[in-house]
């Protein structure tokens, strides 16, 4: 008997309140352990699939079911999701006036040691003295970010949703965001990494490329990368969307 | 209650709000109209005497004076209802350093009005911290009337924090006039409150820059919930040369609360700049989502967040 995934989105659709589909009869699957990567341009539904996962209000699906370790958890809030494993690092993560660093972290892990989360901090090369500080306007958005990743680390989630985790990040190389995925993977994580760069892409066990909220394309990381680089363009673009279409269909 | 049981009560209740009155340091205890004790020490010069339903006290850091440890205050009342009006004059001659701390404790009071007639002199060169914390009880409606008038001199600092937050506020009108008339003097008046059931919280800061290259910052963090009602007055003037100063508001809402901000900048000199930010209303989605998604619920993601910016 072969084993459910981690998650499986089955045929999912999510739509604007003017009817516009941001997600379209979206399909996919990420394996126990397994690094998925979603590619896609801007505006092509990959933060959309993220909110959708993690179970934010505005983003809840038209038709469809999401299903966590076998279970359906189409209906489930933020915190109950969770509170099953699923945790989100956010593109652009909020600020916290009043709330230090070391707060911060252990708000993924309440028992979590000084030692662990300057081994957080560590990881995502981050000093131990940013635990005294605040997460407010005193750290930068790119600071903010590596302390999202490193929350992550140290949360140990069963599914970690990574939304562009190299954006704004000063000097955290394309390595680095690599090593966070595998470290991530020797704790038994799995990681859903959304990227619109194909560098990272290719780091995957397997990809997944969204155009129009569309899966246009599922498989080797190489073969995705390669489709991406040479046929997708903006989203906003019919053309290129239309190309990628008939692409696909040929 | 006899005096002895007055001024451990407030001895202990003082201690629950992080900064516990040591009897080594500077202190002023009061409970109503009695002085239950009072302890100077080297540079500090306290004149105090009791009135109808209160005290009249001037503190004085004599010049070049730093005053290591605080000079604490403590104004309280153990009764339900009543009055209490403190008239307190505090003066930091030229060079002087000092941190007072003033812990306001009324924990049964239902019917009771606690009045501050404050006037702060901060010489050149001085440097003074003032720190207004209120303990109240859960329930009755206090009312709290502190106004404090401030004049810093050349290169004088003054730093302010007042919160009220443990308790219910009951009726607040917090009214703070600084005039920064010195060269390079700077002014920092913050303000933490947290209202619930009918609180009415009503909090006017206001800064006169007209010192030459003088400095201010207004900033006030307000929740509300339930029904309650709060209104932030934030002025900052430019008159001078050089002078910088900004207006920060954050009022979250919460419930049935209503909240209501208003941050003036004024200038009246082309060499001063004054900026101004307010956000009000309810806690941002994406922070709560934030904090939801490493599994807080909502009300503890909300909790977080309350007790972060009260802090």
């Amino acid at each position: 008997m072969t084993e459910a995934p981690l998650l499986y989105l089955d045929d999912i659709t999510v739509s604007r309140e003017n009817g516009k589909k941001l997600l379209d009869k979206v399909t996919i699957k990420v394996g126990h352990g397994e690094i998925t990567g979603v590619l896609g341009r801007n505006g092509a539904g990959k933060t959309t699939l993220a909110y959708t996962i993690m179970g934010l209000p505005s983003y809840k699906p038209d038709s469809g079911r999401i299903f966590f370790e076998g279970g359906d958890i189409t209906g489930l809030s933020i915190t109950e999701r969770a509170r099953l494993g699923i945790t989100l690092a956010w593109q652009y993560p909020a600020r916290y006036e009043g709330i230090t660093v070391a707060e911060y972290l252990r708000l993924s892990r309440r028992d979590a040691t000084k030692r662990e989360l300057e081994e957080a901090l560590d990881f995502i090369q981050m000093e131990a003295f940013y635990l005294d500080r605040f997460v407010d306007k005193a750290l930068s958005g790119g600071e903010r970010k590596r302390l999202e990743l490193a929350s992550v680390y140290l949360m140990r989630p069963k599914l970690a949703i990574l939304d562009e985790p190299d954006s704004g990040v000063d000097m955290l190389a394309i390595g680095d965001v690599v090593r966070l995925f595998k470290r991530l993977a020797d704790f038994g994580s799995s990681v859903l990494v959304i990227t619109h760069r194909d560098d990272i892409a290719s780091a995957c066990d397997r990809a997944y490329l969204l155009c129009n909220g569309k899966v246009m394309l599922e498989g080797q990381p190489v073969a995705v990368k390669q489709y991406y680089m040479s046929l997708c363009g903006p989203c906003s673009d019919p053309l290129l969307a239309s190309e990628v279409t008939s692409n696909e269909s040929k | 209650m006899n005096l002895n049981e007055e001024y451990s009560t407030l001895i202990e209740i003082a201690r629950k709000t992080g900064d516990p009155i040591k009897s080594d340091e500077a202190h002023v205890i009061v409970h109503a109209n009695n002085i239950l004790a009072s302890k100077d020490v080297p540079g500090l010069v306290i004149d105090a005497e009791e009135t109808e339903y209160g005290i009249r006290a001037t503190f004085t850091v004599k010049a070049g004076f730093v005053l290591k440890k605080p000079v604490h205050l403590c104004f309280g009342h153990l009764g339900k209802e009543g009055k209490q009006v403190i008239e307190s004059k505090i003066v930091l001659e030229d060079g002087a350093k000092a941190k007072f701390y003033s812990h306001c404790i009324f924990p049964n009071a239902i019917e009771f009005l606690h009045a501050m007639e404050g006037d702060i002199v901060v010489g050149k060169g001085a440097d003074m911290t003032y720190e207004e914390v209120h303990v109240h009880g859960p329930e009755g409606k206090i009312e709290v009337r502190p106004v404090t008038r401030v004049i810093v001199n050349e290169k004088g600092r003054y730093v302010s924090n007042f919160a009220l937050i443990e308790g219910r506020v009951g009726i607040l009108s917090l009214d703070v006039d600084v005039d920064v008339i010195g060269r390079l003097g700077s002014a920092e008046i913050t303000s933490k409150i947290y209202g619930k059931y009918d609180d009415q919280c009503s909090v006017k800061d206001v800064i006169r820059l007209s010192g030459e290259n003088s400095s201010g910052l207004a900033k006030a963090r307000v929740v509300l919930k339930d029904h309650s009602f709060g209104k932030f007055y934030g002025e900052v003037q430019g008159a001078a040369e050089g002078a910088k100063g900004h207006v920060d508001c954050t009022e979250v809402v919460q419930g049935y609360a209503k909240a209501e901000a208003v941050p003036v900048v004024s200038v009246i000199h082309p060499g001063a700049e004054i900026t101004h930010e307010a956000a009000i209303g309810k806690i941002a989605n994406e922070k709560l989502w934030g904090l939801m998604a490493k599994g807080l619920s909502e009300n503890e993601a909300i909790d977080v967040i309350v007790s972060g910016l009260l802090r």
